[in-house]
Order: structure tokens, then C-alpha cells, then sequence
């Protein structure tokens, strides 16, 4: 009898217990591609993809409450699958994006604010760097949760600078300071090393775009600015003739797209390869690697090659659908559990190579002993953000396809520029 | 005659050449397919251009396989492929068969409209049909991969031809001896169309079999992925410049059954394709 009572009484308090237990079930959506290394741990992570996604497994095995379901997505095509899940109105519950995108998403009222709500879900806004702050705020409010600036860094092969003679007492690459003395080290490297002296995606991706940009800062011009297009102004010219001269003179090659650049400087047949944070991790590998002809790899910051120092950088953040918050609280609570998780494993998220967005993060000893992370310190303080713009993605694709344009089929620089400032002031109005 | 001769051989070694060339790529991609990511990590030409699989491994293969999803979504490009193969040819042949053979009144109009939908591109309906769908709540499920490519005019038009060139004494001589309409189009239309029926239906699963653009938007679910849409969503790194064995076994994998339905049924593409049905 007693049993049996103990047995009833034991059911009774399952049953009373369980909604206390009851499972909050989110979706997430994320590029970085997938991780084909199964529960690896956040230690134990390396590169992109496995990192995150053990950052969410972990959060997804705690006992909080909250099942987390990634959905997986193809990376070339994220956006499309986001915006038509917006338009269908089956968003993730969360899901990673750009800075880049944050104007086009927020001016649509497409994504949550959560500037109010931020600190109790434990998320310290006031770590953050004023940068990272930036990149997720559109008209003063806060729309997602910034994970890392990523900026364009120079990745330098250091056996050909030294058979080059570009390497200085101090065993740092010497880089450029002036467009003259770019091509100057160009020539000397083909001269001595018979090598091309930078490797960059100038055929694909828009890295092309991002390197005039660069230029064109750092001699104070942007390329559009307050709804004015200013693409074919001096400065842009001389940045695009920079570039071209690197062409002419045979010390690079504007075939190559993103994969044949990077493999050009593993195979050791390029001294710089212009290519983002995100791939530090990836050349410590291969370097240490006897296969692979890259041994001595270092990683410095973008040269200033003009007066002012600068690389174009851009935020990765987490976001939530508006939809989220207004229809589901208990959803959106869940969702901010999972962001202040990933804020807490910036330190984590840094190992891939991306620059830590936490201030903590950013002058701790762990984070400066990250590797080569001391040669490219200064990045933080010369990256930059375009300005905010609603048709960013679609001026990016008219910028490309005209500077492509310039360096592969010979079209005069001074009617591509023209004619790309006529179509990115169509898409400014 | 000699003359013409040497002529034929001159042709038939181009076209061997020109067939040679255009195999490379296939060639390439499946021995990319089974060498080592680390070596295709700084070479894809390492011997005879990379066409030549040395070191040999299976590994990108078995990783695509071992993907815990991957037989549901050959699964879900199955059901989906078939489905509309079958819906297609069901519709298409009794819309061909009223078109060619049923005098019913406004079919002088009905017929070019339903034409007029070969020179609307795809693209262009893309976002009424998935707000229509989304409205609807079908999204993340087969009708909604399926029924958008049900209705389609080169299907309509490639039966309406066909049924029009039956002579009409087959059909009358049927009615003489009692069949009704139904039975004529089931019993004698059907058996008889059967060469434009195959052509049809592989155009049309070739079609399903291959189409991204839609399921990608439509299936955000990977349970509801098709195999095209899935193994996409394996990639493992920006650009896919780190896994491209990986990649590759991707493509030959989501190939291989499209490859097979080709040698299968090679002559019926061919003649489809002649008659200048491709879509």
C-alpha cells in the first residue's frame, strides 16, 4: 500500500513538475558553414564553423531550459533564405548578420529592438567597444548583439620577404608607406624571389571594392557619403590606379579569385595575400603544415600607404525578429539567454582570428597571447565601417562588377568610376 | 568520294574532341571528389591537371554519405521529382488532349493564354507565389515544393502537338464502337502518346530533380531540404576554398541519379530536346 502510494505520489509531483521543466524550443540561423567535427568542445573548437556552433551546443546542453535548433544554410545564398523566411513570417528565433545589413533590416522594422532589455539578460552594452556599439545601432537604438569586427589584413609570407630583403632588424615585414614605395617592394620581390608580390581576391568576391575603399580613406574621401555618390572623385582614381599599377607591372595577378589567391600564398607564389581576419587560424595550421610551401607566416596590418591610417572592417552580430519579441516573450527571453552566452565567449569566438568586440576581452593577457594577435593590434584602431546604408549589398555589386570591370577586360578607369557613381547614386536616393 | 571520306573522319574526330572537352569538367569534378582536402587546399592540378585522383581517398565521399540527413534529402528530391513528374504529365495530357481534340467554347482564347505563359520568366512570379504560399502556410512542406511547377505550359503544348497529329479516324472509329470520351483519352490517346509522354516526363524530373532557386526559399526546414539545397548547406568555410573534395563529392553525388536517368532514357532526351522542348 505504501508503495503504491509513494508510486502515485511520485506521479502526482512528475506531473506538477513538469511544465516548471518544459523545454523553451528556439531556432537559429547562421552562415560560417558547418562543423563536421561532432560535440567538439569550445576549447577544442578551431575555425569558424565549429567554434559557434559549439559556443551554441553548449548553451544548448546547460540546463536553462531552452533547446537550441540550428537551421542550417547555404552561405552564398543566407540572405535570401532570411529575408524570405521574414517575408513568409517564419524567422529564426535569432540569427547572425552583418553590420553591413543592419540599416536594410532595422528600416524595414524587421528586427527587435533591444536596447531596453539588454542588461537583464545580463549583456554589459557598456563593454562593448564604440565601434561595436555603432555597428548594431541604427537611428539610437540597439538591434543586435555584436560578435567581432573582421577587418582586411595583409598576410605576409616572410621566406620571400627576407629572400626579397623586405624583412627589417627587428624581423618585421617592411611594408609600404606610399604608393611609390608599394611598387618599389613589388618590383624588388619579382626581381629577386621571381614571385608576385600580393595575392588578393580580385575576381570574385568584393575584396577589390573593400581595398579602393581603404585607399580612398586614407586619403580622407569616401566613396558615397550623406546620399552623395563621390565614386569617380581624384582620390578614388588614385586608389584604383594604385591597384592597377600592381597589374601592369606584373606583380600580381586580377584572374584570381578568392580560393586560387589563397592557395597562390599557400603554394608560396605570392609575398602578401589581402584577405580578411578570419583566416588567421586557418594560415597557423597550414603553416605549420611541412606540406605546405607557407612556413613563415606573419600577419600585419593593412599599410597606410596615403596619409590616414585605415582598413574597411565589418561586424558580425546576432539579431531578433521583431516578430520574436511582440508574439513571444517567452521566446525572445530565451533568445537573449543564448546572445549574453555568446557575448560571454568572445574571448572563444576570437581564437577563428576576428578582433573581440568586449573591451574586457580586448586588453586581457588571454587575448593578446592568441597567435600572431600582437602583430596585427593596431587593427582595431584603424578599422573602419562604410557608412550606414539602406542598398548597401546592391551598391557593393554595382562597385565590383565595375572595378572588375577596370581589371579584367581593360575598361578605362575613368568611365568605370563614372559610370558607377551614376548607378550607386541611382541606388542612394 | 575519298575526298568525302576524309571529311566524315575529320567530323567524327571532332566531335570526339569536342565531347572530350566538354566530359573535362565532369571528369575533374569527380576526381577532385576523391583526393584529399589538405592537398586540394594548395592544389587542384597536382597530377595531369587534378584529372587524375593521386593520392586516392574516399574520405569526401563518406563524409557527404555519413551526413545525418543526407538520405532524407535524396529522399525529399525523390518524392518531390516524382510527384511532379507525375502531376505534369497527368495535367498536361488531358489540358493537350481538350486543347487538340474538344471543340468546348473559348478554347481559340484559352489555348494562346495558357501559351502566353511560355514567355513569362519564372523570376518573374517568384515573390507573389511565395507570399501566396507563405499565406497559405505551406512553406516547409512538399505541396509547396511541388505545386508551383505543376502547371506548365511547354507540357500543355507538347501534348496539344502531339494530340493534334493522331488522325481523327483513330478516335471516331472508337466512338463507333461505344467508347466515351474518357475511355478513348485512357484506352487509345494515352497508349499512343506514350513517346511524347517519356519525353515529358524526364524533361520534367531532370527539372525537379535539378531546381534550387525555389526550394531553397521555400524549405527553410533542413528535414524539408532537397538534396541540391542540403548538400549546399554543407559547406564548411567562407568560400568553400578549404573543402573542395567535399564540394565535389556534393556534385557528383546530387549527379548520379540525373546521370543514370540520362543513359537510361538518352534517346527520349535527345528527341525531347529536338523537338525543342528543353526548358
Amino acid at each position: 500500500m505504501r508503495a503504491i502510494r509513494l508510486t502515485l505520489s511520485l506521479l502526482l509531483a512528475a506531473v506538477l513538475v513538469a511544465p516548471a521543466v518544459a523545454q523553451t524550443d528556439i531556432t537559429l540561423g547562421r552562415f560560417f558553414g558547418a562543423c563536421d567535427v561532432p560535440n567538439v568542445s569550445i576549447d577544442d573548437a578551431v575555425g569558424e564553423a565549429c567554434i559557434i556552433q559549439a559556443i551554441i551546443d553548449d548553451f544548448d546542453r546547460s540546463d536553462n531550459g531552452v533547446s537550441v535548433e540550428t537551421l542550417p544554410t547555404d552561405w552564398g545564398n543566407y540572405y535570401d533564405q532570411i529575408k524570405a523566411s521574414y517575408a513568409a513570417g517564419t524567422p529564426p528565433t535569432v540569427h547572425v548578420m552583418h553590420s553591413l545589413a543592419i540599416p536594410e533590416f532595422a528600416s524595414l522594422g524587421a528586427l527587435a529592438d533591444l536596447s531596453d532589455d539588454l542588461a537583464a539578460a545580463g549583456i554589459d552594452v557598456s563593454d562593448w567597444e564604440s565601434t561595436a556599439l555603432d555597428a548594431v545601432t541604427y537611428e539610437g537604438r540597439i538591434y543586435g548583439v555584436p560578435m567581432d569586427a573582421h577587418a582586411n589584413l595583409w598576410h605576409v609570407n616572410m621566406e620571400i620577404m627576407a629572400e626579397a630583403g623586405l624583412v627589417a632588424d627587428d624581423g618585421t615585414p617592411l611594408l609600404p608607406s606610399s604608393p611609390e614605395e608599394l611598387l618599389e617592394h613589388a618590383a624588388q620581390v619579382s626581381e629577386l624571389t621571381g614571385k608576385n608580390y600580393l595575392a588578393a581576391d580580385f575576381a570574385q568576391f568584393p575584396i577589390g571594392v573593400r581595398l579602393v575603399i581603404t585607399l580612398a580613406w586614407q586619403q580622407g574621401s569616401e566613396l558615397f557619403s550623406g546620399g552623395v555618390a563621390n565614386v569617380n572623385s581624384p582620390e578614388a582614381t588614385r586608389a584604383v590606379e594604385t591597384i592597377v599599377s600592381l597589374f601592369e607591372g606584373g606583380y600580381a595577378d586580377a584572374r584570381l579569385d578568392y580560393a586560387d589567391s589563397q592557395q597562390s600564398f599557400l603554394d608560396g607564389e605570392a609575398a602578401i595575400l589581402v584577405n580578411g581576419t578570419w583566416v588567421v587560424d586557418f594560415y597557423v595550421a597550414q603553416a605549420a603544415d611541412p606540406n605546405v610551401a607557407l612556413s613563415e607566416y606573419y600577419v600585419a596590418d593593412f599599410p597606410t600607404l596615403f596619409d590616414t591610417p585605415a582598413t574597411w572592417a565589418n561586424n558580425h552580430l546576432w539579431a531578433i525578429p521583431v516578430t520574436v519579441k511582440s508574439n513571444d516573450p517567452e521566446r525572445y527571453e530565451a533568445a537573449l539567454a543564448l546572445l549574453a552566452h555568446i557575448n560571454d565567449h568572445n574571448l572563444a569566438w576570437s581564437r577563428t582570428g576576428h578582433l573581440a568586440v568586449r573591451t574586457s576581452v580586448l586588453e586581457s593577457d588571454a587575448y593578446a597571447s592568441l597567435p600572431h594577435r600582437d602583430e596585427y593590434a593596431g587593427t582595431v584602431e584603424i578599422a573602419r565601417d562604410i557608412e550606414p546604408v539602406v542598398r548597401y549589398d546592391a551598391i557593393q555589386d554595382v562597385l565590383n562588377r565595375e572595378l572588375q570591370a577596370i581589371w579584367l577586360t581593360g575598361k578605362p578607369i575613368e568611365q568605370a568610376l563614372s559610370d558607377a557613381n551614376d548607378a550607386v547614386q541611382d541606388l542612394l536616393y | 568520294m575519298a575526298g568525302n571520306r576524309g571529311a566524315r573522319r575529320l567530323l567524327t574526330i571532332l566531335l570526339i574532341a569536342g565531347a572530350l572537352l566538354w566530359l573535362v569538367p565532369i571528369v575533374w569534378m569527380l576526381s577532385l571528389a576523391l583526393q584529399p582536402n589538405e592537398l586540394l587546399a594548395r592544389t587542384t592540378s597536382n597530377v595531369a591537371w587534378g584529372l587524375i585522383p593521386w593520392p586516392f581517398t574516399l574520405d569526401n565521399l563518406g563524409y557527404v554519405l555519413s551526413q545525418g540527413l543526407t538520405p532524407r534529402w535524396f529522399l525529399n528530391s525523390a518524392i518531390v521529382a516524382v510527384s511532379m513528374t507525375a502531376l505534369v504529365l497527368s495535367l498536361s495530357a488531358m489540358a493537350g488532349y481538350a486543347f487538340a481534340r474538344i471543340p468546348f467554347p473559348g478554347r481559340r482564347v484559352l489555348y494562346p493564354l495558357v501559351l502566353a505563359g511560355l514567355v513569362i520568366p519564372e523570376q518573374a512570379v517568384f515573390i507573389p507565389l511565395y507570399t501566396m504560399f507563405a499565406d497559405w502556410g505551406w512553406h516547409n512542406g512538399y505541396a509547396a515544393l511541388v505545386a508551383p511547377r505543376v502547371a506548365v505550359p511547354i507540357g500543355v503544348f507538347l501534348m496539344t502537338q502531339f494530340f493534334r497529329g493522331i488522325p481523327n479516324y483513330i478516335e471516331e472509329a472508337a466512338t463507333l464502337d461505344g467508347a466515351g470520351r474518357w475511355t478513348i483519352f485512357t484506352r487509345i490517346m494515352l497508349p499512343l502518346s506514350k513517346p511524347a509522354m517519356v519525353t515529358l516526363a524526364i524533361l520534367t524530373f531532370l527539372y525537379a530533380w535539378n531546381d534550387y532557386l525555389w526550394p531553397l526559399v521555400s524549405a527553410s526546414r533542413p528535414e524539408m531540404f532537397t538534396i541540391t539545397l542540403g548538400l549546399a548547406s554543407l559547406q564548411s568555410n567562407f568560400a568553400d576554398s578549404e573543402g573542395l573534395g567535399r564540394v565535389m563529392a556534393s556534385g557528383v553525388l546530387a549527379s548520379l541519379p540525373v546521370v543514370l536517368l540520362f543513359l537510361l532514357f538518352q534517346r527520349q532526351v535527345v528527341r525531347g530536346i529536338a523537338m525543342g522542348s528543353g526548358k
